[in-house]
């Protein structure tokens, strides 16, 4: 039985930002995805291909970047984001939608202790009993243990790990429908990571929250996501089951693929990606993946960049030639 | 590559630049070819703004237009080493002092530089400056014993986080001399925020220097100098505003010309710094 | 078989930070030897000491206790380092990309001042060896004369690397050097590295990722707490791990490794 109304349907969605006299740059040119509900999706990408900038689109944080929505539609549950006001924002953003920060940039306020940030995350949500216990149940939501000691520190007393589920706590003070976490764990040592990951894998088990995860790790995301979806230079050029995705459809993906150490050979051969990730707006002509492509062809290289085949909940891929992937 | 645009800022960095050049240029050029000398007394006393005297005459019958331009240099000059001394040597002992892990040197200059600035500025310099007896050169001295504390305090800070950065780590781990160490990586990028201070304080500075001047602490006459011509004009407000206003105008040209400039400057270093 | 020739020996060295009550004792009488040609691992979570331990075998922070010794020589005489003039000899990568280069050089300009400040050579000349270098690296003529905020992470990191060759080093620290960039950048970045070991160079690497290490690396020393747990082949280590921790930071490897890990603890 599947629903019609998907949780978030991201459909050839762009996003740019103005800059002075009617320049747009365009940051995202064609993000295509969709999440269902309880589905925990991974957006993999390098540094400029947009990832980010979708989920800033889907919070609703643009703006405050002089950014905007400039094509396409962010459906949530039906509704289109473009077109609501802030008012409406308010009633979503932390609500319905919460979002988890890259742990080596924000975090927790500095000045004020757990007990009193998670108080302000609870504030805006109603709920039954004394904000003291509520706070303590979602410590224990996110397995801190020793909560009473906890509650009274402050941040800087607290490790990197520890201070990343206070911010995933405060996430999910409103028991949201969709997670956006993004980079959780960079620059977190591996095994605070898989405790993260194990517990997003919690929460999504036992709140039935969707999760949006976004990484540059294809390795992490593939462990334990539904779906992928991979961005190059602010386009999904593959998006698919984790499962289907093993086989990959794109020569991107392949690349990543390749590049993983987890499947290296110690000093063995260890594929990697030609050249850099294309600078944001410095987008040539065809398929931006086409000069750093072993796969590459000549009408790869003019026209629009390649269209998404098949069925969104498919395997999906973005190259015009992905039958030849893996026959080379 | 995309059509190049005008960096953010530009605009501030010109118009700001060009307004001080322009003052400064008058104040080379009038001087030499005006009509009049700026101290040449005559009868045309209190006249108000001609096409003569472009901006009136002063109570001993002085053009204030030849007046306020030969007060540039002396004015601006001034400030500009009011300055530029503590800048330098603010910038130096606090680096020093950020990076010396000498606790007892640390903890004397230190509560040297907390009590320094623990006083009102302004006010320290007026003290001074009357102990040092009136002049320039006192005004430049006190401003010196005053101000380089305050640079200090900003450099110590940041040559802290320097001195912990990886390329200061680096160049150590490659053998470069200590000194090639503190002046080619360790004070550039310290003195990038002591000089962004430079920019404002020297607002303050030239603002300083005619409040000394107004208080009798500066030049000597019949020497044109801003502060010293409002004193003399603020007690003929009401018969000739001119006396007084002009050289008003010309530190007002003064200040904002610098700010617009340091807010050009900022927004550029800002966008640089976007990622 | 042959005598391997000794780079660098740790003796029972140890480090403390701070005194009395509030002092912490970051590395605890830790023990290794780097020799010529084998790459080695030093891998643990965040606050094991490897970090302190990496610094110490650079020269940037005296041991409390022990002897650390170059080629035979001690490394420290009192405070200072390498006052016999290995300086060179051994370099350093550090972890954080952001902050490993002056943020007023480009990167031809830090790595040529490297380049004329050991081989003594013009300016020009030094220019020319940089963008070699450079180029080596990955990094090319146009990215070379970028200043730093203008390059990626992965980037930075090779250009720190550049730097580093510049003194012919005969051991390379690496510190984290791939923790806070991307996938394919680390791709690179170990690719790098492993060109430079077959080159000649020794590395010690020091990570909390094993997956990295495993790579890399023929030797492993797995750190808690400033102190070595396990240490061995990097082979031996990654099949059959004796202590509970090892275990444990094996089973945390994200990907494949980390399954593989897993299953076996089920077991």
């Amino acid at each position: 039985m599947t629903s019609d109304v998907k949780l978030l349907d991201i459909c050839n969605v762009a996003v740019g930002i103005k800059r002075r006299k009617r320049e747009t740059l365009v940051i995202v040119r064609e993000a295509n995805f969709d999440v269902n509900y309880g589905e925990m999706v991974g957006i993999v990408g390098e540094s400029g291909s947009g990832k980010t900038m979708i989920c800033r689109a889907i919070i609703g944080t643009l703006e405050r970047r002089g950014a905007s929505v400039i094509g396409g539609e962010v459906l949530f549950e039906g509704l289109d984001l473009r077109t609501i006001n802030e008012a409406k924002w308010k009633t979503l953003r932390g609500k319905v939608i919460g979002y988890v920060p890259q742990s080596a940039l924000a975090g927790p306020n500095p000045v004020l202790t757990i007990e009193k940030q998670l108080a302000e995350a609870l504030s805006q949500v109603e709920g039954t009993g004394s904000m003291k216990n509520r706070s303590k149940e979602l410590l224990d939501l996110v397995k801190i243990r020793r909560v009473d000691t906890v509650m009274k520190q402050y941040p800087y007393q607290l490790s990197g790990g520890m201070r990343q589920r206070v911010m995933i706590a405060c996430a999910l003070a409103s028991k949201p429908k969709l997670l956006i976490a993004d980079e959780p764990t960079t620059g977190l040592d591996v095994t605070v990571q898989s405790q993260i990951m194990e517990l997003l894998r919690e929460i999504r088990r036992d709140l039935g929250t969707a999760i949006i995860l976004i990484s540059h790790d294809l390795a992490l995301v593939d462990e334990v996501c539904d779906k992928i979806v991979v961005m190059h230079a602010g386009a999904t050029v593959e998006v698919g089951p984790t499962a289907s995705m093993a086989k990959p459809r794109h020569p991107y993906t392949v690349a990543l693929n390749s590049s993983r150490i987890d499947v290296a050979k110690p000093g063995g051969e260890l594929l990697i990606i030609k050249g850099n990730p294309p600078s944001v707006g410095q987008w040539n002509p065809g398929c931006r993946f086409a000069e750093r492509c072993d796969y590459v062809q000549q009408d790869c290289l003019v026209g629009d960049h390649p269209a998404l085949s098949g069925k969104k909940s498919e395997h999906q891929s973005a190259c015009l030639h992905s039958d030849k992937i893996g026959k080379i | 590559m995309s059509k190049k645009v005008r960096a953010e800022g530009t605009f501030g960095i010109i118009i700001g630049a060009a307004m001080m050049l322009a003052l400064l240029l008058a104040g080379l050029l009038i001087p030499w070819f005006g009509k009049y000398g700026a101290n040449e007394i005559s009868a045309d006393q209190l006249m108000s703004p001609s096409r003569d005297h472009f901006f009136g005459t002063d109570m001993l019958g002085r053009d204030v237009f030849a007046r306020v331009f030969d007060a540039v240099f002396v004015d601006i000059g001034t400030a500009f080493t009011g300055v530029l001394i503590p800048l330098a040597v603010g910038t130096i002992i606090g680096t020093l002092l950020g990076i010396s892990r000498n606790r007892r040197v640390n903890s004397f200059i230190g509560s040297l530089i907390d009590g320094i600035n623990a006083f009102p500025f302004l006010i320290f310099v007026i003290a001074l400056v009357a102990f040092l007896g009136a002049g320039l050169g006192s005004i430049i001295l006190a401003l010196s014993l005053v101000n380089w504390a305050r640079y200090a305090r900003i450099a110590r800070t940041r040559a802290v986080v320097v001195n912990q950065q990886g390329y200061v780590e680096a160049a150590r781990t490659l053998g470069y001399k200590p000194s090639r160490i503190l002046f080619r990586h360790i004070i550039p990028n310290v003195s990038s925020e002591t000089r962004a201070y430079a920019l404002s304080d020297f607002i303050i500075v030239i603002i300083a220097v005619a409040a000394l001047s107004f208080l009798g602490l500066g030049v000597n006459p019949p020497q044109a100098e801003w502060g010293a011509m409002i004193k003399d004009g603020a007690n003929i407000i009401t018969l000739a505003w001119w006396a007084a206003v002009f050289p008003g105008l010309a530190i007002c040209w003064a200040g904002i010309s610098v700010a617009v400039f340091s807010e050009g400057l900022t927004k550029r270093i800002g966008e640089g710094n976007q990622q | 078989m042959s005598k391997r020739d000794i780079l660098i020996e740790v003796e029972n060295v140890s480090v403390t930070f701070g005194s009395g009550s509030s002092a912490v004792e970051a590395v605890k009488k830790c023990s290794l030897t780097v020799n010529a040609g084998e790459p080695i691992g030093i891998v643990g979570e965040s606050g094991s000491g490897k970090s302190t331990l990496a610094r110490v075998m650079a020269g940037l922070q005296p041991p409390s206790a022990g002897a650390i010794r170059f080629r035979g020589d001690n490394i420290f005489k009192g405070n200072k380092s390498f006052q016999s003039g290995n300086r060179n000899q051994v370099q350093m990568v550090f972890q954080d990309p952001y902050g490993s280069l002056n943020p007023q050089l480009t990167g031809l300009s830090a790595v040529a001042e490297a380049v004329r400040i050991h081989t003594k050579v013009g300016k020009d000349e030094a220019e020319q060896k940089a963008l070699e270098l450079l180029e080596r690296m990955g990094i090319g003529k146009l990215d070379a004369l970028k200043q730093p905020r203008q390059l990626s992470g992965g980037q930075r990191q090779r250009v720190s690397v550049a730097r580093a060759l510049s003194a012919n080093p005969t051991v390379l620290l690496a510190d984290e050097p791939t923790s806070a960039i991307d996938q394919s950048a680390q791709a690179q970045l170990l690719k790098l590295f492993l060109g430079l070991l077959n080159d000649g160079l020794s590395i010690v690497l020091v990570s909390h990722d094993l997956g990295v290490i495993r790579y890399l690396t023929k030797r492993v020393y797995v750190m808690k707490d400033g102190v070595f747990v396990e240490s061995g082949d990097t082979e031996t280590v990654f099949n059959d791990p004796q202590e509970e921790y090892t275990k444990m930071l094996l089973a945390s490897i994200p990907g494949e490794l980390g399954k593989a890990a897993r299953a076996k603890l089920k077991r």
